[in-house]
């Protein structure tokens, strides 16, 4: 009877320890995801989920986009990536070189290069989704990419 | 008997007349109908001024005329970086088949498989009488000839030829690309949009010292570098 006892206990324990492990993958897989702070209200903007918000990083929103200061109020100084309605492009271009150095940049790709002044990096790179558009990209693609702007210029 | 001889020389000499005649007519039709056949002398420049190195030429060449992966008709060769960060730039070049008037390739191809098309002179490859001996490949002064690793025929860029061209379509690179880098047309027509270009901008043509009179047209970048 004991023994029969103790084999359940075991079971028990075994089913409900896989629902905890899928309760927690479910619900927020990165600790970047529960800085209460900032999900509070962006919450609906969906989660962090590329490379930068990884754990390992230990980067919360704040390392990017800046001290909350006066949020939502305006103006304050977080910092918005993005090619139409991002900050100053100066402030965006120094966020990202605080790590990515011009030589690490010419290194994974010459176009870097030549658009080192010209465009934030938002206007390719998308940091909050899983994968970024960049990582892996068809001949086509980018191709189509560069088409996107400079299409009917003479330069 | 005196009437008969007459006769026959009569019959012989309005014969004689009419072959002469019709030889004459003949003549002339063909001597017509070549000078009709140069009516189009296809040529293409590259204005590497306003290339950007998209490669959106290449993408297209291998879609349209299903140019498989691992060869290419046209390449675009890049230089640089030039300058200092973050004003840096760099050079592109076309490599791809300069189109001879005076082609090595259809001099040295034994089957005559490599032609050049009198209507259009384009240079361009018939792959079902090519046997792959690759004499051309060896006698291209540009290097843009290779083996079709399916069609086991030598290939190249032939200005879309039986593709784009033959549907009446500009070639794919010239339609594909953003910038407007490339320009085709006819240069025998003086109204055509390359023959302005050509008159409006100095040029350059790669290794015209080998007399083969080559009709891919460079514009160079106006800012750069000498590269040796």
């Amino acid at each position: 009877m004991s023994k029969i006892k103790w084999l359940w206990s075991i079971r028990l324990g075994a089913i409900a320890l896989l629902l905890s492990f899928s309760a927690a993958s479910a619900e927020s897989p990165l600790q970047i995801n529960s800085d209460a702070a900032c999900m509070k209200c962006h919450k609906r903007n969906g989660s962090m989920l590329g490379h930068h918000g990884q754990d390992t990083m230990k980067m919360s929103c704040s390392s990017c986009h800046g001290e909350k200061g006066d949020h939502p109020k305006k103006p304050n100084d977080l910092v918005v990536f993005s090619l139409q309605e991002g900050s100053e492009l100066d402030k965006q271009l120094a966020v990202c070189r605080k790590c990515h150095t011009p030589k690490k940049l010419s290194a994974a790709d010459w176009t870097h290069n030549v658009h080192a002044k010209k465009v934030p990096c938002a206007a390719c790179h998308k940091l909050h989704s899983a994968t970024d558009p960049m990582a892996e990209m068809t001949p086509k693609v980018r191709s189509e990419l560069c088409s996107s702007c400079h299409a009917g210029k003479q330069e | 008997m005196e009437n008969s001889k007459r006769r026959f020389l009569k019959g012989t000499c309005a014969l004689l007349a009419g072959a002469t005649g019709a030889t004459l007519l003949t003549t002339v039709n063909a001597a017509e109908s070549a000078k009709a056949e140069a009516e189009i002398k296809y040529a293409m420049v590259h204005d590497e001024s306003k290339c950007i190195g998209c490669r959106a030429c290449e993408v297209a060449c291998r879609e349209v005329n299903e140019v498989p992966e691992g060869v290419s008709r046209i390449e675009i060769l890049q230089t640089g970086p030039f300058g200092e960060y973050p004003n840096q730039f760099y050079h592109f070049s076309r490599k791809s088949c300069q189109h001879c008037e005076d082609a090595p390739c259809v001099n040295v191809c034994p089957t005559g498989a490599a032609f050049i098309d009198k209507e259009t002179g384009i240079v361009s490859v018939d792959a079902w009488k090519c046997v792959g001996c690759q004499y051309c490949i060896a006698a291209c002064p540009y290097q843009v000839r290779f083996i079709n690793p399916v069609t086991h025929a030598a290939d190249k860029c032939d200005f879309c030829r039986e593709t784009n061209l033959a549907q009446g379509k500009q070639p794919a690179c010239v339609a594909a690309c953003p910038t407007k880098a490339l320009v085709f047309g006819n240069l025998k027509d003086s109204t055509s949009e390359i023959v302005q270009v050509l008159r409006a901008n100095p040029t350059q043509r790669a290794k015209v010292a080998l007399g083969t009179r080559p009709k891919l047209f460079r514009i160079l970048a106006k800012s750069g570098e000498v590269v040796l």
